[in-house]
């Protein structure tokens, strides 16, 4: 950033003297611009010593996906954006047949159980149970008097949203792949941590009367930035950051002003 | 020092595998009753008489409580304080009942105190001694219960009938001052121009549905409910005309004083109490005592409920549209329509990440709709009479709301301020 040519120095206009066009000594002033000194990179130095940057939701040591960073004057934006509250969505893939202690693959193994039984209309009718208690959870946490006309309508068009502090809630989950013991699931959810999701495929295994841990969490999608908006490891230099930064300004204005 | 990842893996590989379920493992059948618990129509005693010091009366049930039955439950009715479980079994006992029974709607039920008297309130499921002629090899279809009557449906020895007869809803001559509490009496109903294959009580009216399409009615008529073009009392079931004559009917539906059919082509016929708009789309007049064809632009019908004061029809396409007066399930504001209006699809779970979820039946209460979608969610909206909606909350429910059921909702049956249903688990 240091490198990229700064600002053209201040110009100032100052009276200088000049040998005057007579000849012979006498001195004249002359309205000159001279740049300012004060403006020099050798006095100024550098123009970025450090840069601010602010994370949005996190993302623990053992996910991955997509990171919403914010940059100087962005972080203010991020704030705006916490108070949204636009879901994220994450594929969740899960094992059947075992138990562990953090529910991840990696813990210490707590049992081992059958999943032959388990089919994949047994693993949906789980999920469309949690999906109703969780819808149920969606609307008492939103705060809205369930007696209005407005309560109604915006029950219809789906938007009741919790706008302030609330546990989890899954708003929506579907099964992408089913091959035992494997499964994956697109969870898409609201104030939640990484862990509590891998608790969730825990007591999915449950339900199913099997055990079940999580092998990795992803997130593709936070509020407006998917997994295309985001830079991977290879693009994290300056031209590329810039250019997301430009692509996603309007997105992010169109948000903000639809939701508060 | 920590363990070597081989020997945890030697460690994991060793460790002893638990079977909780089968690959045959079957999902039970089960039965869950809320609302109103003091008439005994639950059928959980220890709500009204506590069984332990520590435990208390509960006047209302107001989320789904498992009820532990003998037998599979395969239809189930809510009367007006009380409750009919039927199984289809070939076993002796077919039928069950409980609550009020000051009118013999639940049968004889032998006092255990007085050998000569009969309960007024049953407690717990008892039950009904029905007077067949080859007890075991006769199934009961299908139950339904009035104000004060009810009506068991079998499948070879036609349609039995108790409970109160001053109207002659139990389609036999009315005794004048008959003494009805503690009554033996059941009626056996055969003469129909083909087997009944649908029996339906409204408030003191009963309808009779046929093989062949035709729909009969015995019963309370002040309201024009029994259609056969008087107002006076009918004590034998008697055929309807009007516009359902010729028709084939597949369904028929009352439970206060109006009255729905629907024929096999998906048109919706109404009679009986206009004075909610029910049949406002016909006629100005408050009582319709004929069959009435009620020209609905909606598409093919596939279901109809009545409610007291309010009508529900489910189409071909898995649409909702509700009519009448009452809470309706479009929001606070919506009371009344005599025009069928839709109710969005999107209130049902349906959306573009679910989009084949569609309603596969709707029922009616008193004042409450019931609506069970093809994936098994149960939907309630309506007047939250003593708990009855099952939400868990005492206050009116005025858009479609889900209720926590563990298991695949199969059917629900609501009644005036109680609600039974058969749950299969997962």
């Amino acid at each position: 950033l240091n490198a990229a040519p700064g600002r053209a120095p201040r110009q100032r206009v100052r009276f200088l003297p000049a040998p005057a066009p007579g000849g012979g000594g006498a001195v004249e002033l002359v309205a000159t611009r001279v740049p300012v000194l004060a403006d020099h990179p050798l006095v100024r130095g550098p123009r970025f010593k450090k840069l601010k940057m602010g994370a949005g939701h996190r993302l623990d040591v053992k996910a991955s996906g997509v990171f919403v960073l914010g940059i100087g004057h962005g972080n203010k934006l991020l704030t705006d954006l916490y108070n949204c509250h636009l879901t994220k969505v994450y594929i969740v893939g899960g094992l059947f047949g075992k138990a562990t202690d953090d529910f991840s693959d990696t813990g210490n193994l707590v049992e081992k159980t059958t999943f032959d039984h388990i089919t994949r209309e047994k693993l949906e009718r789980i999920l469309a149970v949690i999906q109703g208690t969780n819808q149920k959870a969606l609307l008492m946490y939103s705060n809205i008097d369930m007696k209005t006309q407005e309560a109604y309508e915006l029950a219809v068009k789906g938007l009741i949203r919790p706008m302030g502090k609330s546990p989890p809630i899954i708003t929506a989950v579907r099964c992408l792949q089913f091959a035992l013991p494997e499964f994956q699931l697109e969870i898409h959810c609201l104030h939640e941590t990484q862990q509590y999701l891998r608790k969730m495929v825990h007591e999915i295994g449950l339900e199913l009367k099997s055990s079940a841990v999580c092998t990795r969490v992803r997130r593709i999608r936070d509020g407006i930035f998917t997994v295309d908006d985001a830079l991977p490891r290879t693009q994290w230099n300056l031209q590329s950051i810039q250019e997301a930064i430009r692509n996603c300004q309007l997105k992010v204005e169109t948000e903000l002003e639809k939701t508060l | 020092g920590p363990p070597h990842p081989r020997q945890l893996r030697e460690a994991e590989e060793a460790a002893p595998v638990f079977q909780y379920a089968g690959k045959a493992a079957k999902r039970k059948d089960r039965v869950f009753v809320w609302g109103f618990s003091y008439s005994g129509a639950l059928g959980v005693p220890s709500f009204v008489r506590p069984d332990a010091g520590w435990k208390k009366p509960r006047r209302i049930q107001t989320t789904p409580y498992r009820l532990e039955t003998e037998e599979k439950i395969s239809s189930a009715a809510c009367g007006y304080g009380f409750t009919l479980l039927a199984s289809n079994t070939r076993d002796i006992t077919k039928v069950w009942g409980m609550g009020l029974n000051k009118d013999s709607q639940l049968g004889f039920q032998r006092s255990r105190r007085d050998q000569t008297k009969g309960y007024e309130y049953v407690l717990e499921p008892s039950p009904i001694p029905l007077p067949l002629e080859k007890p075991q090899q006769t199934r009961v279809l299908q139950v339904s219960c009035g104000r004060a009557h009810s009506l068991v449906l079998t499948d070879s020895e036609g349609v039995f009938t108790m409970g109160n007869n001053s109207y002659g809803q139990c389609g036999r001559k009315i005794v004048e001052d008959e003494i009805y509490s503690g009554s033996h009496l059941i009626h056996q109903l055969k003469e129909f121009d083909s087997e009944v294959v649908q029996v339906v009580c409204g408030q003191d009216h009963s309808l009779f549905r046929t093989k062949k399409g035709s729909v009969y009615a015995c019963g309370w008529g002040a309201d024009g409910q029994t259609g056969l073009g008087h107002y006076n009392i009918t004590s034998v079931p008697t055929k309807l005309h009007g516009d359902i004559a010729g028709v084939n009917i597949i369904q028929v539906s009352s439970y206060g004083d109006c009255c729905l059919a629907v024929s096999d082509e998906g048109d919706v016929f109404g009679w009986g109490n206009s004075e909610y708009l029910q049949l406002a789309s016909v006629t100005e007049t408050t009582q319709v005592n004929v069959p009435r064809h009620l020209p609905f632009k909606i598409g093919k019908v596939k279901e109809a409920a009545c409610g007291g004061t309010g009508n529900v029809v489910l189409t071909e396409e898995g649409n909702v549209f509700v009519w009448g007066y009452g809470i309706l399930g479009k929001g606070p504001n919506l009371i009344e329509t005599a025009v069928p209006e839709m109710i969005p699809p999107s209130l049902f779970g349906w959306s573009d990440f679910s989009p084949d979820i569609r309603v596969a039946h709707v029922r009616c209460g008193l004042s409450q709709f019931a609506a069970l979608t093809n994936r098994g969610e149960l939907f309630v909206w309506g007047k939250n009479l003593r708990g009855c909606l099952g939400t868990g909350r005492m206050e009116d429910q005025y858009f479609p709301w889900r209720v926590t059921v563990p298991g695949e909702v199969l059917d629900v049956a609501c009644g005036v301020d109680h609600m039974v249903s058969m749950v299969r688990s997962f």
